[in-house]
Protein backbone atom coordinates (compact mmCIF):
# COMPACT_ATOMS: atom_id res chain seq x y z
CA UNK A 1 0.00 0.00 0.00
CA UNK A 2 3.19 2.29 -0.07
CA UNK A 3 2.08 4.09 2.84
CA UNK A 4 5.61 5.42 3.51
CA UNK A 5 5.65 6.91 -0.01
CA UNK A 6 2.22 8.46 0.09
CA UNK A 7 2.89 10.15 3.40
CA UNK A 8 6.62 11.67 1.97
CA UNK A 9 5.04 12.57 -1.73
CA UNK A 10 1.43 13.94 0.06
CA UNK A 11 3.28 16.07 3.15
CA UNK A 12 6.14 17.42 0.63
CA UNK A 13 3.36 18.65 -1.85
CA UNK A 14 1.16 20.69 0.80
CA UNK A 15 3.74 21.90 2.17
CA UNK A 16 5.22 22.98 -0.91
CA UNK A 17 1.89 24.67 -2.02
CA UNK A 18 -0.06 25.73 0.94
CA UNK A 19 2.62 26.56 3.85
CA UNK A 20 5.47 27.38 1.27
CA UNK A 21 7.85 25.60 3.19
CA UNK A 22 10.93 23.63 2.37
CA UNK A 23 10.76 20.41 4.08
CA UNK A 24 12.82 17.13 3.72
CA UNK A 25 11.89 13.80 4.79
CA UNK A 26 14.04 11.93 7.19
CA UNK A 27 13.74 7.61 7.38
CA UNK A 28 10.51 6.26 8.89
CA UNK A 29 11.11 5.39 12.73
CA UNK A 30 11.12 1.87 13.62
CA UNK A 31 7.92 -0.12 15.03
CA UNK A 32 6.74 1.11 17.76
CA UNK A 33 8.52 4.08 17.98
CA UNK A 34 6.62 7.14 19.11
CA UNK A 35 7.30 10.84 18.16
CA UNK A 36 8.64 12.06 21.19
CA UNK A 37 9.07 15.66 22.97
CA UNK A 38 5.94 16.71 21.16
CA UNK A 39 4.01 19.58 22.12
CA UNK A 40 1.16 20.21 19.68
CA UNK A 41 -0.67 16.93 17.75
CA UNK A 42 -3.31 17.43 14.94
CA UNK A 43 -5.38 14.39 14.24
CA UNK A 44 -7.99 13.45 11.32
CA UNK A 45 -9.46 10.05 11.49
CA UNK A 46 -9.99 8.50 7.92
CA UNK A 47 -12.39 5.43 6.92
CA UNK A 48 -13.87 3.48 3.90
CA UNK A 49 -11.18 1.07 2.23
CA UNK A 50 -9.61 0.59 5.63
CA UNK A 51 -9.67 2.52 9.29
CA UNK A 52 -7.12 5.15 9.60
CA UNK A 53 -5.49 7.91 11.58
CA UNK A 54 -3.61 10.69 10.61
CA UNK A 55 -1.20 12.65 12.78
CA UNK A 56 1.17 15.63 12.59
CA UNK A 57 2.64 15.55 15.64
CA UNK A 58 5.58 18.93 16.21
CA UNK A 59 7.18 20.69 19.16
CA UNK A 60 6.12 23.98 20.19
CA UNK A 61 8.37 25.96 18.29
CA UNK A 62 8.18 23.99 15.18
CA UNK A 63 4.52 24.30 15.27
CA UNK A 64 4.58 27.95 15.89
CA UNK A 65 6.76 27.94 12.55
CA UNK A 66 4.34 26.02 10.65
CA UNK A 67 1.20 28.04 11.70
CA UNK A 68 3.34 30.82 11.14
CA UNK A 69 4.53 30.69 7.52
CA UNK A 70 0.99 29.52 6.30
CA UNK A 71 -0.34 32.49 8.02
CA UNK A 72 2.03 34.45 7.21
CA UNK A 73 2.54 35.96 10.95
CA UNK A 74 4.72 35.48 13.53
CA UNK A 75 3.26 33.38 16.07
CA UNK A 76 4.47 33.52 19.88
CA UNK A 77 2.09 30.40 21.56
CA UNK A 78 0.37 27.87 20.66
CA UNK A 79 -3.30 29.74 20.79
CA UNK A 80 -6.19 29.15 18.65
CA UNK A 81 -5.01 30.50 15.29
CA UNK A 82 -1.85 27.89 15.60
CA UNK A 83 -4.46 24.69 16.62
CA UNK A 84 -7.10 26.08 13.66
CA UNK A 85 -3.69 25.99 11.22
CA UNK A 86 -2.24 22.74 11.59
CA UNK A 87 -5.60 21.06 11.94
CA UNK A 88 -5.70 22.65 8.12
CA UNK A 89 -2.62 21.27 7.38
CA UNK A 90 -3.49 17.56 8.87
CA UNK A 91 -6.82 18.04 6.84
CA UNK A 92 -4.98 19.19 3.59
CA UNK A 93 -2.52 16.42 4.09
CA UNK A 94 -5.12 13.85 4.86
CA UNK A 95 -7.11 14.66 1.88
CA UNK A 96 -3.60 14.19 -0.19
CA UNK A 97 -3.77 10.62 0.63
CA UNK A 98 -7.16 10.16 -0.08
CA UNK A 99 -6.38 11.14 -3.88
CA UNK A 100 -3.92 8.91 -4.02
CA UNK A 101 -5.59 6.37 -2.59
CA UNK A 102 -7.80 6.58 -4.86
CA UNK A 103 -6.10 6.27 -7.58
CA UNK A 104 -5.46 2.60 -6.65
CA UNK A 105 -9.58 2.14 -5.70
CA UNK A 106 -9.07 2.60 -2.50
CA UNK A 107 -11.72 5.40 -1.58
CA UNK A 108 -11.54 6.98 1.55
CA UNK A 109 -13.57 9.86 3.54
CA UNK A 110 -12.12 12.05 6.32
CA UNK A 111 -13.66 13.01 9.45
CA UNK A 112 -13.10 16.44 10.91
CA UNK A 113 -9.34 17.60 12.43
CA UNK A 114 -8.91 17.68 16.40
CA UNK A 115 -5.45 19.10 18.23
CA UNK A 116 -4.17 17.92 21.22
CA UNK A 117 -1.97 20.07 22.76
CA UNK A 118 0.34 20.59 25.89
CA UNK A 119 3.55 20.15 28.11
CA UNK A 120 2.76 16.10 28.78
CA UNK A 121 0.62 13.69 26.88
CA UNK A 122 1.12 10.65 24.76
CA UNK A 123 -0.55 9.57 22.16
CA UNK A 124 -1.19 5.67 21.94
CA UNK A 125 -3.00 3.31 18.96
CA UNK A 126 -4.55 0.21 19.58
CA UNK A 127 -1.98 -2.35 19.86
CA UNK A 128 -2.89 -4.37 16.89
CA UNK A 129 -2.91 -1.78 14.84
CA UNK A 130 -0.18 -1.13 12.32
CA UNK A 131 1.70 2.30 11.89
CA UNK A 132 4.14 4.67 9.60
CA UNK A 133 6.18 7.74 11.15
CA UNK A 134 8.03 9.90 8.77
CA UNK A 135 10.44 12.63 10.46
CA UNK A 136 10.55 15.73 8.18
CA UNK A 137 13.47 18.44 8.58
CA UNK A 138 12.37 21.95 8.66
CA UNK A 139 14.45 25.13 9.24
CA UNK A 140 13.05 25.18 13.06
CA UNK A 141 13.30 21.34 13.60
CA UNK A 142 11.62 18.18 13.35
CA UNK A 143 7.97 17.32 12.98
CA UNK A 144 6.43 13.76 11.96
CA UNK A 145 3.45 12.93 10.05
CA UNK A 146 2.40 9.54 11.56
CA UNK A 147 -0.41 7.36 9.87
CA UNK A 148 -2.12 4.45 11.98
CA UNK A 149 -3.90 1.57 10.22
CA UNK A 150 -6.03 -1.21 10.35
CA UNK A 151 -6.94 -3.26 7.03
CA UNK A 152 -10.27 -5.27 6.77
CA UNK B 1 -29.14 19.79 23.22
CA UNK B 2 -29.10 17.77 19.87
CA UNK B 3 -27.63 14.46 19.95
CA UNK B 4 -27.30 15.26 23.99
CA UNK B 5 -30.20 12.41 24.51
CA UNK B 6 -28.49 10.11 21.87
CA UNK B 7 -24.83 10.24 23.89
CA UNK B 8 -26.91 9.34 27.06
CA UNK B 9 -28.79 6.14 25.46
CA UNK B 10 -26.11 5.05 23.92
CA UNK B 11 -23.30 5.65 26.60
CA UNK B 12 -25.01 3.80 29.21
CA UNK B 13 -26.36 0.94 26.87
CA UNK B 14 -22.44 0.45 25.97
CA UNK B 15 -21.52 0.59 29.83
CA UNK B 16 -24.03 -1.50 31.11
CA UNK B 17 -23.97 -4.69 28.58
CA UNK B 18 -19.74 -4.43 28.00
CA UNK B 19 -18.55 -3.05 30.96
CA UNK B 20 -21.37 -4.00 33.66
CA UNK B 21 -21.57 -0.61 34.58
CA UNK B 22 -24.32 1.50 35.48
CA UNK B 23 -23.69 5.21 34.49
CA UNK B 24 -25.90 8.03 35.36
CA UNK B 25 -25.83 10.87 32.80
CA UNK B 26 -25.70 14.58 33.84
CA UNK B 27 -26.52 18.38 32.12
CA UNK B 28 -25.36 18.16 28.64
CA UNK B 29 -23.29 21.30 28.59
CA UNK B 30 -20.39 22.57 25.87
CA UNK B 31 -17.37 22.02 26.35
CA UNK B 32 -14.66 24.70 26.46
CA UNK B 33 -10.68 24.49 25.73
CA UNK B 34 -9.83 23.96 28.98
CA UNK B 35 -6.92 21.74 29.68
CA UNK B 36 -7.32 18.12 30.99
CA UNK B 37 -5.30 16.98 33.36
CA UNK B 38 -4.17 13.54 34.56
CA UNK B 39 -6.71 12.04 32.40
CA UNK B 40 -7.07 9.68 29.52
CA UNK B 41 -9.18 10.58 26.40
CA UNK B 42 -10.37 8.10 23.66
CA UNK B 43 -11.06 8.96 20.12
CA UNK B 44 -12.43 8.35 17.17
CA UNK B 45 -13.55 9.96 13.81
CA UNK B 46 -16.94 9.58 11.54
CA UNK B 47 -16.51 10.18 8.04
CA UNK B 48 -19.27 9.94 4.99
CA UNK B 49 -22.43 11.86 4.72
CA UNK B 50 -21.72 13.11 8.49
CA UNK B 51 -18.38 14.06 9.64
CA UNK B 52 -17.62 14.36 13.23
CA UNK B 53 -15.52 13.24 16.28
CA UNK B 54 -16.32 11.16 19.26
CA UNK B 55 -13.92 11.87 22.13
CA UNK B 56 -14.32 9.84 25.85
CA UNK B 57 -12.61 12.09 28.55
CA UNK B 58 -12.05 10.19 32.04
CA UNK B 59 -9.24 11.37 35.17
CA UNK B 60 -6.90 8.18 35.53
CA UNK B 61 -8.74 7.10 38.66
CA UNK B 62 -12.23 6.92 36.37
CA UNK B 63 -10.07 5.10 33.78
CA UNK B 64 -7.95 2.72 35.84
CA UNK B 65 -12.15 1.82 37.33
CA UNK B 66 -13.46 1.42 33.82
CA UNK B 67 -10.63 -0.48 32.15
CA UNK B 68 -10.80 -2.79 35.54
CA UNK B 69 -13.98 -3.22 35.05
CA UNK B 70 -14.00 -3.76 31.05
CA UNK B 71 -10.72 -6.53 31.20
CA UNK B 72 -11.76 -8.12 34.76
CA UNK B 73 -8.39 -7.35 36.14
CA UNK B 74 -6.62 -5.17 38.55
CA UNK B 75 -5.32 -2.31 36.30
CA UNK B 76 -2.80 0.25 38.67
CA UNK B 77 -1.31 2.24 36.54
CA UNK B 78 -2.19 4.07 33.48
CA UNK B 79 -0.55 1.35 30.53
CA UNK B 80 -0.77 0.17 27.77
CA UNK B 81 -3.89 -1.96 28.20
CA UNK B 82 -5.37 0.94 29.88
CA UNK B 83 -5.12 2.83 26.73
CA UNK B 84 -6.03 0.07 24.60
CA UNK B 85 -9.41 0.10 26.29
CA UNK B 86 -10.27 3.71 26.26
CA UNK B 87 -9.80 3.38 22.22
CA UNK B 88 -11.84 0.61 22.06
CA UNK B 89 -14.73 1.89 24.46
CA UNK B 90 -14.34 4.85 21.91
CA UNK B 91 -14.57 2.31 19.08
CA UNK B 92 -18.17 0.95 20.58
CA UNK B 93 -19.61 4.04 21.56
CA UNK B 94 -18.58 5.65 18.22
CA UNK B 95 -20.24 2.49 16.57
CA UNK B 96 -23.57 3.03 19.07
CA UNK B 97 -23.97 6.66 17.69
CA UNK B 98 -23.44 5.98 14.08
CA UNK B 99 -26.44 3.19 14.34
CA UNK B 100 -28.34 6.46 15.50
CA UNK B 101 -27.20 9.02 13.04
CA UNK B 102 -27.11 6.23 9.89
CA UNK B 103 -29.74 3.82 10.91
CA UNK B 104 -29.16 2.49 7.34
CA UNK B 105 -25.46 1.32 8.62
CA UNK B 106 -23.84 2.39 4.86
CA UNK B 107 -23.44 6.13 4.76
CA UNK B 108 -21.42 7.19 7.94
CA UNK B 109 -17.72 4.57 9.05
CA UNK B 110 -15.76 5.19 11.77
CA UNK B 111 -12.21 5.53 11.92
CA UNK B 112 -9.11 3.91 13.75
CA UNK B 113 -9.15 4.99 17.36
CA UNK B 114 -6.43 6.84 19.41
CA UNK B 115 -5.83 7.38 23.29
CA UNK B 116 -4.15 10.21 24.76
CA UNK B 117 -3.11 10.68 28.07
CA UNK B 118 -0.69 12.53 30.32
CA UNK B 119 -0.22 15.31 32.72
CA UNK B 120 -1.90 17.96 31.08
CA UNK B 121 -3.29 18.34 28.00
CA UNK B 122 -5.78 20.42 25.26
CA UNK B 123 -8.37 18.22 22.95
CA UNK B 124 -9.74 21.14 20.26
CA UNK B 125 -12.20 20.22 17.60
CA UNK B 126 -11.45 22.77 14.79
CA UNK B 127 -14.41 24.79 14.79
CA UNK B 128 -17.56 24.72 12.73
CA UNK B 129 -18.70 21.87 14.43
CA UNK B 130 -22.10 21.77 16.50
CA UNK B 131 -20.59 20.02 19.72
CA UNK B 132 -22.23 18.80 23.05
CA UNK B 133 -20.53 17.07 25.86
CA UNK B 134 -22.86 14.72 28.96
CA UNK B 135 -20.78 14.34 32.19
CA UNK B 136 -21.54 10.99 33.80
CA UNK B 137 -20.82 9.45 36.93
CA UNK B 138 -20.63 5.65 38.67
CA UNK B 139 -19.43 4.89 42.21
CA UNK B 140 -18.03 8.08 42.63
CA UNK B 141 -16.17 8.82 39.40
CA UNK B 142 -16.74 11.09 36.98
CA UNK B 143 -16.22 11.23 32.85
CA UNK B 144 -17.35 13.01 30.14
CA UNK B 145 -18.55 11.80 26.49
CA UNK B 146 -18.07 14.21 24.01
CA UNK B 147 -19.56 14.36 20.27
CA UNK B 148 -18.74 17.06 17.52
CA UNK B 149 -20.38 17.06 14.33
CA UNK B 150 -20.08 19.06 11.39
CA UNK B 151 -23.16 18.73 8.99
CA UNK B 152 -21.86 20.06 6.08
Amino acid sequence: MEFAKKIVETTEEIFSTMVFMDVSAGTPLSEGKQAIGCHISAMIGLTGGFSAMLSIHCPEAVGLSIAGAMLGMELKEVDADVKDALGEIANMVAGGLKERFATEDINLELAIPTTISGKSYTIASPTKSNRVIIPFNVESGQFFTEVKYNLG
Amino acid sequence: MKYAQDICDSTQEIFSSMIMLDVSPGEPFKRDTSKLEHSVSGIIGLAGTVKGMLAIHLPNEAALAVTTAFLGMDVEEIDEDVCDAIGELANMLGGSIKSIIDPTGSDVQLSIPSAIHGEEYAVDCLADSESVTVPFTFNGQTFMVELQINQS
